[in-house]
């Protein structure tokens, strides 16, 4: 192990201060807090298996995130990416198996416990998932005013700082419903690490975003990352996005963890599957067809079956 | 069939107790309330001083139909000086109380519903929990209790507003004297029997009203179709839970006269 010239305690201090002026300044060192930090995962999924409905979502998948690292989640839309945050933010719960958060099992907190774990997390929803009553200052100033009793000038000046550094301080006295979807996510990102988390998870940032927003965003989770000593959970279907700025790439299908590892050995990788996705193939292992019960020549030609709600 | 009776009937039990956990979620809320009263007069403000106009004017009117009703009856027994105490006991043991719950849940409860089902739909809900958050303290609490201590306030506004319509219509327009409008109205309505049960009724009517539209919003479907339906059930059941309690505690509160 590296010789750590921070304790551990003194780097969970820092990481939970809320004073991230002098947060963002220590980590312009080259070695990341969360480098430093004992265990080199910070998320540890064993044997989860989660259904829903009677339909199977993950069936025993094992998956690490490491600590300081961009870690992407990849997979066809409806393979339960989204429910695989919710898992590790313990908004659900695993019929089996385990999520361990810096060292915790999630699902086994009190409330109490769960909610000081998610202060170490922030969590970017697709939709932003902006309070639509506030402005953008009062959105970012939001978990400030819940959790701390910073003075108002304090408040100012960290909400500033988020919104500068996501590029939107002169957007604070917009309302939500001003904003466009770029917009909003990048706001939803200021707000997001306005506790200073040690953890971001992105859900689906890049869908529906023009080419300049996607610029925008890809350039804000790698710079984030690397300039907050953040690790960041980046689930996407967006191939060519995600794979410029993930360290490392789990790839789920059917409840199982299909392919993994770095960009290049993705892009390397044997698999059909892997192949299938990365390159954008209509058919492979994930048919074009969607299972049908009689062959397309017998359903054609088969009886006519008045169905419900039909109209004739 | 019968075995759609009894998912059906399961599926009820089941949301009537989740419901209860729900308000007991809620009423924790309380202290912690306490200690930012801004977030509760804010929500006091939307839920209870928007309707206050509302409120005025539909119990304006029907102080005005109760006096002409009330005149037209008691002229046959030649007892138009108690028109009154008509009004006003009408108006404190009932209509206030129920007329307010019911356009307290059209008006305040509809928009309480669909405002957090809303909430829950665009997953503003989920990202304060992931922000470590509790909605249920942060957002239902506050609109719970503003709910709550709004109904007595409102139907005692209904009420007030009520007598005078009458006293506009029975004094005014009628011809009934107007120092027997007032003085039998003194004389007969009793603190305790009228008023305080009036205000017991709308406080437990407020509960209820409140508790529903809170509930529905937070259990709805996270759909446009979900809260729409959402919303619906608020109204309708509202409507049935206030008309049916109204009647036991009517007939509880007659018992210990």
């Amino acid at each position: 192990m590296r010789a750590d010239p921070f304790s551990e305690v003194d780097a969970n201090r820092l990481s939970q201060s809320k004073y991230s002026v002098f947060r963002s300044v220590e980590s312009l060192a080259s070695m990341t807090i969360a480098d430093r930090s004992g265990d080199g995962n910070l998320v540890s999924i064993r044997d989860l298996v989660f259904s829903r409905d009677e339909r199977k979502i993950f069936d025993g998948i094992d998956l690490d995130i490491r600590r300081g690292k961009v870690t992407a989640i990849m997979g066809p839309s409806g393979t339960g990416k989204t429910t695989l945050l919710k898992l590790i933010g313990g908004q659900l719960r695993p019929d089996r198996g385990t999520v361990v958060f810096d060292g915790k099992v999630v699902h086994e907190q009190g409330l109490r416990d769960l909610y000081a774990l998610r202060r170490k997390m922030g969590m970017l929803f697709q939709t932003g998932a902006l309070l639509t009553d506030i402005d953008v200052f009062e959105n970012v100033a939001f978990p400030l005013r819940e959790h701390t009793r910073l003075p108002e000038s304090m408040i100012r000046t960290l909400v500033l700082m988020k919104l500068q550094a996501v590029g939107l301080r002169g957007a604070r006295h917009l309302m939500p419903a001003q904003l466009s979807g770029g917009m909003a996510r990048r706001v939803a990102l200021a707000r997001a690490i306005a506790l200073d988390p040690m953890m971001i998870m992105y859900d689906e940032p890049f869908t529906g975003q023009d080419p300049i927003s996607l610029g925008v965003l890809v350039k804000l989770i790698r710079d984030l990352n690397h300039s907050l000593g953040l690790t960041s959970v980046l689930v996407s279907h967006d191939v060519h996005e995600t794979l410029s700025i993930a360290d490392y790439i789990y790839m789920i299908s059917e409840g199982k963890i299909v392919g993994q590892g770095t960009p290049e050995e993705l892009d390397r990788s044997a698999s059909q599957f892997v192949a299938q996705f990365v390159h954008g193939l209509a058919d492979g292992p994930v048919p074009f067809h969607y299972p049908s019960d009689a062959d397309y020549a017998g359903d054609l030609m088969g009886p006519v079956k008045r169905r419900p709600g039909a109209r004739h | 069939m019968l075995q759609g009776w009894g998912i059906w009937a399961l599926g009820g039990v089941q949301r009537i107790g989740r419901a209860h956990i729900f308000l007991a979620h809620v009423l924790l809320g309380l202290p912690g309330l306490l200690l930012r009263l801004r977030l509760l007069v804010r929500e006091m403000y939307v839920v209870g001083v928007l309707s206050m106009l509302l409120i005025a004017i539909s119990g304006l009117f029907v102080g005005m139909v109760l006096a002409l009703q009330g005149h037209n009856v008691l002229s046959e027994f030649d007892a138009e000086q108690s028109l009154g105490v008509l009004v006003a006991a009408s108006l404190v043991r009932e209509l206030g109380p129920v007329v307010t719950a019911l356009l307290f849940s059209g008006r305040a409860g509809s928009a309480l519903t669909a405002e957090i089902g809303l909430m829950k739909a665009t997953e503003q809900l989920s990202g304060m929990e992931m922000m470590a958050v509790d909605p249920i303290k942060r957002v239902v609490a506050p609109r719970f209790f503003a709910g709550l201590l709004s109904m007595p306030l409102l139907a005692a506004l209904f009420s007030m507003v009520g007598v005078l319509g009458g006293y506009f219509v029975g004094v005014g327009l009628l011809g009934v004297d107007e120092g027997a409008f007032w003085a039998q109205m003194q004389a007969k309505i009793d603190f305790e029997e009228d008023i305080i049960n009036g205000i017991i009724k709308s406080l437990v009517f407020g509960l209820i009203v409140t508790w529903i539209a809170v509930f529905e919003g937070y259990d709805a479907v996270p759909t446009a179709e979900g809260v729409s339906r959402a919303t619906t059930r608020s109204v309708v059941y509202s409507a049935f839970a206030v008309l049916g309690s109204d009647f036991v505690l009517t007939a509880l509160m007659l018992r210990g006269e």
